[in-house]
C-alpha cells in the first residue's frame, strides 16, 4: 500500500484479486468474457441481453506468511463492487480456502448498474481496539463492463458519422464547414462527430487506398485524436469540484481517466494529486495558464501518437516521390 | 413562465445534454422565457416500454402541488415534501435513475417552471438579473433539481420507510455535501447521519459539513461495511414496487407514501455507525462551535433547529 501514509501497520506484500469464473442467471459463461491481463469482465452478450444477475467467482492471494506473523487481529478479506453513477455498493466476504488462497463470489445486479463497475479487494483487520482498519488492497481494481462484448480496459471514443448539414442535427449545421467536431458534454464517453458532408473525408478515412493515402489517413486520425485529447483535458479540468480548503477533487468517470493519463505528461515532476492541484490553480488564477497550453498540447500529441504518424506520412510521401522520380 | 398543458397520456422521454445546453439561454435561466418545447420534443427519444410510471402528467400534478404548498421564502422546505413523493411516483431502478437524459427531460420539458421557482437566486450585486445555475437542469445527481430529490429519497430511505429521507431533505447541507460522499452508499452510514440529526447531535450547516469531512477522512482507513454489515437490498421488492406502479393510486399529499419493500437496514449496524460518527464528530473541528448555538445557518429558508423526530409526518395506513 503505497498510496497514503497510515498511522498503523499495513501489509507490505502484494494483495491480488482474480475473477476466475462468471455465470449469468445461473448459466456458466465462456471464459473469454474475462481478461486477466486487462483485468476486465465483459458482460454484454448479444444472445442474452435480458440477464438479471451475474455471479462472479473470485479468488485472492494475500501475503499469508506476513499476515500470520504480523500484529493484525481478526483479518477479513472483502470484495467491493461499486459504480458511481448508480451509487451502488455491494460487498461480499471471501473465505480462506484449503490451498491458502481466499475464495468467494459476488453478484452483479443488473438493476443496480449502468455502464461500468469497479471491483476492489480490501483486507481489513483489528488494530489495537479499532476494528475494520484497511491494511491492504489490490491497487489495480477490476472493471466489470456491462456494455462491452470484449474485455478491454481502454475505452474508445464514440465516433458518430453524420452529415453536419442534416436537418435532424440542427445544432451541428453551424459547424458544417468543419471536417470533424469533438463533443465532451453529456454522454458516458466523449464523441467525435465526423462530417460526412465534408467532401472526400469518408473516402479518405475509409479502408484501402495507396500507401501515401494510408499514411495521410493515419496522420489525420492522429490529429483528430490529439484534438479529442485536448478537448477532453479542458473539459475535465474545467469542471473540478473543490473541497472545503480548495483542494480539487478527482472528477470520476472518463474525466478522471483523462486527467490521470495526461497529467504525468503535463507535470512530469509532480505526483498526480499535486499535478491536479497545479493544473487547476493555474487555470483558476491565470498564472502559468499559457505555459500550460504547450504542455497540454504535448501530452495530447503523445497520447495520439501524432509525431509517429506524421513521420510515417512524411516518409511514405518521400518514398512515393522517389518512386515516381 | 407558464407551463404548456401536459396531456394525461404524455410520457417522459430522454433528452441529450448537448441539446439542453444549447437552449439554456440567459432568458431561460433567468426565468423570463420557457425552454422551446417543440424543438426539445423533436430532439427527445422515447424511454422504451410505455408504462404508467413514466406519466408526465402525474409528475406535473405533484410539482404544481409543491409550488402551491410552499410560499415564497420557504421554498427550500418543498424538498422534504417533494422528495419521497417524487420517488414514489417515478418508480424505477437505480440503473434507470442514473440516466441523466431522463432528468434533463423532466427539467427542460415537463417542469422547467419548478426549476426556476425553486432555484432562482437573488440578483447579483452588479445589477445582473438572477439566474438559475445550469447544473440545476443538467448537473450530476446531487445538483440537478429533480435527480437530487429522487436520489436523496433513494439513498436515505430505510426500506419502505421514507421518514429518514424527509429528515435528510430538511437540511440543505445534507443534500449539498453529505450526498456527494461515496460512503453514503453504505446504508447504515446514511441512516446514522440522519439519526444524529434526529437526536440533535448535529444541527447547523457547519456541523453537518464538519461531520461530513470527519467521516469521509476516517473512511479512507476504515471500511465501514466491516464495522457495520448491511444486508443486500432485495431487488425483487423493488421490482414488485415498480410493477405496482401500473395500478397504484397517486402518492398521497398529506401522509407519506410507502417506498419499495426491499428490506430494512440492520438496526445493530445503524447503532454502531451512529456511535462511530458521534465519536468522530466530537473530535471534529466545527467553525464557530465555541459560540454555538450560532445563527450561522445558510439562508435557505430552512430552520435547522427543529425537533426533527417530533415533526415527522404521519405514515399512510397499510
Amino acid at each position: 500500500m503505497t498510496t497514503s501514509v497510515r498511522p498503523y501497520p499495513t501489509l507490505a506484500g502484494s494483495v491480488e484479486l482474480e475473477v476466475v469464473g462468471a455465470a449469468l442467471d445461473g448459466r456458466p459463461q465462456l471464459l473469454d468474457m474475462i481478461s486477466r491481463q486487462e483485468r476486465v469482465v465483459a458482460l454484454h452478450l448479444n444472445e442474452r441481453s435480458d440477464w438479471r444477475e451475474a455471479r462472479l467467482e473470485l479468488r485472492a492471494r494475500l501475503p499469508q506468511r506476513e499476515l500470520s506473523t504480523g500484529p493484525w487481529q481478526k483479518v477479513e478479506c472483502v470484495a467491493v463492487l461499486t459504480e458511481g453513477v448508480t451509487n451502488s455498493r455491494t460487498l461480499r466476504p471471501l473465505r480462506r480456502a484449503s490451498d491458502g488462497s481466499w475464495a468467494g463470489s459476488i453478484t452483479v445486479e443488473r438493476d443496480l448498474h449502468r455502464v461500468r463497475a469497479d471491483l476492489d479487494l480490501f483486507v481489513t483487520a483489528t488494530i489495537g481496539d479499532v476494528p475494520g482498519r484497511i491494511v491492504g488492497t489490490d491497487e489495480n481494481p477490476w472493471i466489470v463492463d456491462l456494455t462491452a462484448r470484449t474485455p478491454l480496459r481502454q475505452r474508445t471514443l464514440e465516433i458518430n458519422e453524420v452529415d453536419f448539414g442534416d436537418a435532424d442535427v440542427p445544432w451541428l449545421s453551424r459547424f458544417k464547414e468543419l471536417p470533424w467536431l469533438v463533443e465532451t458534454s453529456g454522454g458516458d464517453v466523449p464523441t467525435v462527430h465526423l462530417n460526412l458532408g465534408f467532401e472526400g473525408l469518408k473516402e479518405l478515412l475509409g479502408s484501402g487506398g495507396s500507401v501515401s493515402e494510408k499514411a495521410l489517413r493515419g496522420s489525420i486520425a492522429a490529429q483528430i485524436a490529439a484534438e479529442a485529447w485536448t478537448a477532453m483535458f479542458h473539459s475535465a479540468i474545467s469542471e473540478l469540484e473543490l473541497d472545503d480548503d480548495g483542494t480539487p477533487q478527482w472528477p470520476g468517470g472518463w474525466r478522471e481517466s483523462v486527467l490521470r493519463i495526461m497529467l504525468p505528461d503535463v507535470h512530469p515532476e509532480l505526483p498526480p494529486a499535486d499535478a491536479l492541484f497545479e493544473a487547476h490553480s493555474s487555470r483558476a488564477n491565470g498564472g502559468g495558464w499559457h505555459e500550460l497550453q504547450s504542455r497540454i498540447q504535448y501530452a495530447a500529441s503523445r497520447r495520439a501518437k501524432v509525431s509517429r504518424s506524421l513521420s510515417t506520412a512524411i516518409r511514405s510521401l518521400d518514398r512515393s516521390k522517389e518512386a515516381r522520380a | 413562465m407558464n407551463r404548456h398543458t401536459v396531456d394525461r397520456s404524455d410520457l417522459l422521454a430522454l433528452l441529450p445534454e448537448t441539446v439542453a445546453l444549447k437552449y439554456l439561454t440567459r432568458s431561460v435561466l433567468s426565468g423570463q422565457e420557457a425552454p422551446p418545447r417543440i424543438a426539445l420534443l423533436r430532439a427527445a427519444s422515447p424511454m422504451g416500454e410505455p408504462s404508467a410510471r413514466w406519466s408526465a402528467y402525474a409528475l406535473c400534478e405533484l410539482v404544481d402541488e409543491a409550488m402551491s404548498r410552499f410560499p415564497e421564502g420557504s421554498r427550500a422546505a418543498a424538498d422534504a415534501w417533494l422528495a419521497p413523493r417524487l420517488h414514489a411516483t417515478l418508480r424505477m431502478t437505480r440503473a434507470e435513475a442514473s440516466d441523466p437524459e431522463l432528468w434533463i427531460y423532466v427539467a427542460m420539458v415537463v417542469a422547467p417552471d419548478y426549476v426556476v421557482w425553486r432555484h432562482l437566486g437573488g440578483a447579483g450585486s452588479s445589477g445582473e438579473p438572477a439566474m438559475v445555475a445550469t447544473g440545476r437542469f443538467t448537473g450530476p445527481h446531487y445538483t440537478q433539481a429533480f435527480a437530487r430529490l429522487w436520489w436523496a429519497a433513494e439513498l436515505f430511505r430505510d426500506g419502505d420507510d421514507y421518514r429518514p429521507a424527509v429528515t435528510a431533505c430538511r437540511n440543505q447541507d445534507v443534500l449539498n455535501t453529505v450526498m456527494r460522499l461515496d460512503l453514503i452508499d453504505h446504508r447504515p452510514s446514511a441512516r446514522a447521519v440522519v439519526r444524529l440529526l434526529d437526536q440533535g447531535t448535529i444541527r447547523t450547516g457547519r456541523e453537518v459539513n464538519a461531520l461530513a469531512k470527519a467521516i469521509n477522512t476516517a473512511g479512507t482507513t476504515l471500511l465501514y461495511d466491516v464495522l457495520a454489515p448491511d444486508e443486500l437490498p432485495e431487488q425483487e421488492g423493488v421490482r414488485e414496487w415498480i410493477r405496482d406502479a401500473e395500478t397504484a393510486p397517486p402518492a398521497p399529499w398529506k401522509a407519506l407514501p410507502d417506498g419499495p419493500k426491499d428490506g430494512r437496514i440492520p438496526e445493530a449496524s445503524v447503532d454502531t455507525m451512529t456511535g462511530c460518527f458521534a465519536g468522530l464528530f466530537e473530535k471534529a473541528p466545527v467553525r464557530g462551535r465555541a459560540d454555538s448555538p450560532s445563527p450561522g445557518v445558510p439562508a435557505q429558508g430552512v430552520s435547522l433547529h427543529k425537533a426533527y423526530a417530533e415533526s415527522s409526518e404521519p405514515r399512510s395506513a397499510r
